[in-house]
């Protein structure tokens, strides 16, 4: 068996009482890695900009959920307009 | 970190809002079950981490958001064994180790307790914030 991240759920429950529903909103998430935290939530969300430097992790997390537009840059390398974004979510990389 | 806070909140709608998740300072540690057979050694990562605490005081404290709700969640990352937990966080961890004596410590709690499985706990502060201002300065519509 593999090494198992958080079997129990906790990182969502927790993000769950923060955010009620992911419903028609635009998401940016910073430090997605392979993707643990997005897959979770994609699916209802309007749109999902990923990022993270890990050029193999956001290569696995594209292959997954190719709805999502993942991208390997940094936080520095992100331009987007102002005030177009819903959620900004800081995965384990502020 | 205070950079990358002011650049979310001109990316960020006047109604939307900013979710923070990062370990607490706090050494994460391994455990059989409950029982703390050591530390992993994270290198910088609990300075880093209490920085990235300490950037989003300064963007409440400079009015760019509000803290709407906080909360501390565990998180456990499981192994069959002590040694694929310690090459797990070698491979992922930046800087990270489990020292031979918690190596050693875990193997001897295992030995009497086989059926449960190694686990490395870390505490978890999740943060949602409320912009107050919009990019232009005036006050967001939430705000009175």
């Amino acid at each position: 068996m593999a090494v198992d991240e958080d079997p129990e759920g906790h990182e969502i429950t927790a993000l769950s009482t923060m955010v009620y529903s992911f419903d028609g909103c635009r998401v940016v998430e910073i430090g997605c890695g392979d993707g643990r935290l997005t897959r979770r939530y994609a699916d209802a969300a309007e749109s999902v900009v990923a990022i993270d430097p890990d050029v193999e992790a956001v290569a696995e997390l594209a292959a997954e959920l190719p709805r999502v537009d993942s991208r390997a840059i940094g936080y520095d390398k992100l331009i987007l307009p102002a005030q177009s974004v819903d959620i900004v979510l800081f995965a384990w990389s502020l | 970190m205070v950079d990358a806070l002011r650049r979310a909140h001109r990316m960020v709608k006047s109604n939307g809002y900013v979710v923070d998740l990062h370990p607490s300072a706090a050494r994460a540690c391994v455990e059989i079950g409950s029982n703390k057979t050591g530390y992993v050694d994270a290198g910088d990562a609990p300075l880093r981490h209490a920085a990235a605490g300490a950037a989003l005081a300064v963007a409440v404290n400079e009015r760019l958001f509000a803290v709407e709700h906080s909360l501390i969640f565990t998180f456990y990352t499981y192994g069959d064994t002590i040694e694929e937990l310690r090459d797990y966080v070698v491979e992922n961890w930046r800087n990270g180790r489990i020292d031979d004596e918690t190596v050693a410590r875990t193997r001897e709690v295992l030995r009497v307790a086989s059926a449960v499985r190694p686990r490395i706990r870390e505490d978890v502060h999740i943060v949602k914030l409320r912009p107050i201002t919009d990019v232009s300065g005036n006050a967001s519509p939430s705000t009175p």
